[in-house]
């Protein structure tokens, strides 16, 4: 056992100290960062601002769109606003949010209070959203804005100064050195000139490049349509500013329309904010408490996450195996540690050495995600807030660990068996190829699991050991696991590991001293059926 | 166990690997403290009966006993092995290697270590032992496997061919750790091509070709195996020692060297021959015994055919 313990140590020592393993530990976190911020940022500051050019015939549209560029910006001011408060609290502020944030009843009858399907929870938010914008404009714009919330003295008194947010769109109704009043085709075909031959102009004393044209026909808005703009761009692939110029003249045509059938203005904007109210409803829970909630959806899908991290951990320890299994091999070292230890106890410490730094690195990542998480959470992004609430409270963690063990001691068998056979890690990956295409198949179904986790596919899967622990880890998103399944998968695989780290012991004592040529299947075969 | 038993006794040892005898009936007896050189052409068998001494492979059939124990894993932690393909892990420190190896071998962590930095210095790695072993020239990292191999100070130690890759200087420092272990009562024995090193370090031989032994004894008994030859210069008359009955063989002076070379019988001294020589009133100017070296005597038992194979 102290030999086991040395070489376990060992293997724990020297796996940690690697570069590969610092790598994977910060790339993960890294990872989950940038998921969450990257897109944030992208949107923020990396698209710059687009000028374009409104060739009006109708006389109508430019003045439609520049109202459309005009609320799109109020509404970027609004949310930066949001985020100036929520960056700069004062005491008084946070003392008021922790205020709340403690009150556990509050928030679970909030929480409670959320519909629970993801479209309808969406549909209500964009209405709050909408209410705020209303009343964020009605009070007077950012000025008001950041006045009142000085005056409740929610604000930071060292914090920086407010800074707009930089313009999106900018609309211009001339081009310098065109003349407006040119017939169109000479100008749009000027313009496209200009757009190939990426030509600037001067605007507000900067040089800026058009980005689009829009040519808008005489009768764009005639309540029988036909009419057809055109939107002239080198950029296909940013669709920002023509979603916005369609659906401003889309729904300024569509105004026009209901005004001409006698619709009063009022009521267009009651009825165009109609819904049904569609609750998801789920018959396990007690009465009154049916209505799923939003955990209970993130609850559904969070063992998928598990499962990708158990894969990428699961496949980040096995491969240590197989390179460690086989730099000894190849340096001959086995030998002199066979002349100390024998292989049961070289292949136990391997064992748990490896198994020591894959747990290492799974409660990093499962640190690191709840912190994150917990950093991330706060006002305007409950999604981190809802995934941390029920990592804590399903009970994941435990089977999670559980599973990984399990799953590792499987898997390591299988590489061992491997790594004992091959001389380098060339040979190994011979033997590779099959095993990457089993280890696939967990990943390929992860998806669809949670949907139907106690269907036929994911029963069968989890009755096949090599994947029980990843289909079963899905399955615990079902609220209604078959106890038999759970015990009984659970028995088979402990039963698995057992065979299978038995049939490696017999495969790498022999192996592990050989050289040349890997041996046949048949060969193998025979080792296991050899006694001692 | 007396302290005169063995310290390793093999009894009709035979390893096969499938059709192939890797080591046919071998029997040998190595006495407790003694230097014994395992000496053979490639391919002999040298490896695989250390293997076995070992217990990391075992004999088709036969007996072994080491340090008075059927098994080596029963005495592993008396034993030091140094295997034929040298390699270490490459990441780690020359330090932490010899400690690591030093405390499977049931030394606690921290004299292991002491150890270590102590063997490293004696031999002149004191700069390196904080190094990565990859970092090391293939000389050095072979020291510090040898090191290794050694740190717990074994009673019985198994170097597989210490010298091969090891430059002269190297080679000389390699003779003397052996000597030191020697002198610290352990028991040696060691696989070699180089008979310069048996001959210089060994107290016994063991010579295996074809897996099987050729010759076992002490070097003096070796070297009696060959016939005695002498070296006599001198005036006219000597060819006709050729015809006494001494002589099993007479080589005339080659050209630059105006020696004759007599091969004598078995059994015959080279006092016959001086006192022919008297008595036929040659005059001599040189009348030299030449010791067969082992180099000879290892041509003369595996035969010409290994020759080649040996020294490649």
């Amino acid at each position: 056992m102290r030999y086991v313990l040395l070489i376990a140590l060992r293997e724990y020592a020297e796996n940690v100290k690697t570069k590969g393993f610092w790598i994977g530990l910060f790339l993960f976190p890294i990872l989950i960062l940038a998921g969450i911020n990257v897109p944030r940022f992208l949107e923020e500051h990396a698209t710059p601002t687009r000028y374009f050019l409104v060739l009006d015939r109708s006389g109508e549209a430019a003045e439609v769109i520049r109202r459309a560029t005009d609320e799109h910006q109020e509404r970027r001011i609004y949310e930066a606003c949001l985020e100036y408060v929520e960056k700069h609290p004062s005491e008084r502020a946070l003392e008021l949010a922790r205020s709340a944030a403690g009150d556990e009843e509050r928030t679970r009858a909030m929480l409670e209070q959320l519909p629970g399907d993801l479209a309808e929870l969406k549909a209500r938010m964009e209405e709050w959203k909408e209410a705020g914008f209303r009343a964020f404009r009605a009070a007077g714009g950012h000025e008001a804005f950041l006045a009142a919330a000085e005056a409740q003295g929610f604000l930071a008194p060292d914090r920086p100064p407010f800074e707009l947010p930089p313009r999106r769109f900018v609309q211009l109704d001339r081009v310098p050195g065109l003349d407006p009043q040119a017939p169109p085709e000479e100008l749009v075909a000027e313009i496209k000139r200009r757009m190939k031959a990426e030509e600037g102009f001067e605007f507000d004393g900067k040089p800026v490049e058009l980005f689009a044209v829009v040519v808008v026909p005489e009768g764009v808005f005639d309540p029988n349509g036909g009419a057809r703009v055109e939107f002239w761009t080198k950029n296909l692939a940013d669709d920002d500013l023509r979603d916005l110029v369609r659906n401003a003249l889309d729904e300024e045509l569509r105004r026009r329309g209901f005004a001409a059938a006698g619709v009063d203005q009022d009521e267009i904007r009651r009825i165009q904010a109609l819904t049904v109210d569609l609750a998801a409803k789920d018959p396990t829970k007690k009465a009154g408490e049916e209505e799923a909630s939003k955990s209970d959806i993130v609850r559904q899908w969070a063992p998928a996450g598990f499962v990708y991290l158990l894969w990428i951990a699961l496949m980040s320890v096995v491969q240590m195996l197989l390179n460690n299994t086989i730099e000894e091999k190849s340096n001959r070292i086995v030998e002199v540690l066979l002349s100390s230890v024998t292989p049961g106890e070289l292949m136990a410490g391997k064992l748990f050495g490896i198994a020591a730094v894959g747990l290492t690195m799974l409660l990093a990542w499962v640190a690191t995600l709840i912190g994150i998480l917990q950093w991330q959470a706060g006002p305007g992004s409950e999604i981190p807030a809802l995934l941390l609430d029920v990592i804590r409270s399903s009970g994941l963690i435990l089977p999670f660990l559980g599973y990984f063990v399990a799953a590792y001691l499987l898997y390591s068998g299988i590489f061992l068996a491997i790594g004992s056979v091959c001389n380098t890690l060339k040979e190994a990956q011979n033997f590779m190829g099959p095993v990457m295409l089993i280890m696939m198949v967990p990943l390929l179904t992860m998806m669809f699991i949670p949907r139907e986790p106690n269907g036929v596919l994911a029963t069968v899967l989890s009755w096949i050991p090599l994947y029980t622990p990843f289909v079963m880890m899905n399955r615990f998103a079902s609220p209604d696991l078959p106890t038999f399944d759970l015990v009984g998968t659970s028995v088979l695989l402990a039963v698995s590991v057992v065979v299978m780290i038995w049939l490696t012991g017999k495969i790498f004592r022999i192996a592990v001293l050989r050289t040349g040529q890997p041996p046949k299947l048949l060969e193998m075969l025979r080792w296991l059926r050899a006694r001692d | 166990m007396s302290d005169l038993a063995p310290a390793l006794v093999l009894a009709g040892v035979t390893k096969r690997f499938g059709d192939f005898t890797a080591v046919d009936d071998l029997s040998l007896e190595v006495p407790k403290g003694s230097i014994s050189g395992f000496l053979g052409p490639n391919g002999a068998g040298k490896t695989t009966t250390i293997r076995m001494v070992l217990d990391i492979i075992r004999p088709t059939s036969g007996r072994i006993s080491i340090l008075g124990r059927p098994s080596a894993l029963e005495v592993r932690d008396r034993i030091g092995y140094l295997p034929e393909e040298k390699g270490l892990y490459k990441k780690m420190k020359a330090a932490a290697t010899i400690a690591y190896f030093a405390s499977l071998k049931g030394l606690d962590r921290r004299r292991a270590r002491r150890r270590a930095y102590e063997l490293l210095e004696r031999y002149g790695l004191k700069d390196f032992a904080e190094a990565r072993t990859e970092a090391l020239s293939k000389g050095m990292q072979q020291k510090v496997q040898v090191l290794a191999s050694i740190a717990h100070e074994p009673e019985f130690v198994v170097l597989d061919e210490p010298f091969s890759g090891l430059d002269p200087v190297n080679q000389e420092v390699m003779e003397q750790v052996i000597r030191d272990m020697s002198a610290a009562g352990s028991t040696i024995i060691f696989s070699t091509h180089v008979m310069a090193h048996a001959e210089r370090i060994c107290d016994r031989i063991v010579l295996i070709a074809k897996g099987r032994k050729m010759f076992d004894g002490t070097i003096p008994e070796a070297k009696a195996l060959m016939p005695r030859r002498v070296l006599v210069e001198g005036g006219d008359g000597l060819a006709a020692l050729a015809e006494l009955p001494a002589v099993a063989a007479a080589r005339p002076p080659a050209a630059g060297d105006g020696a004759w070379e007599f091969q004598l019988r078995e059994g015959a001294d080279p006092q016959d021959l001086l006192q022919a020589c008297f008595e036929r009133g040659v005059r001599l100017r040189r009348f030299d015994r030449r010791e067969p070296d082992l180099h000879e005597v290892f041509v003369h038992l595996v035969g010409p055919e290994a020759k080649e194979a040996a020294f490649r």
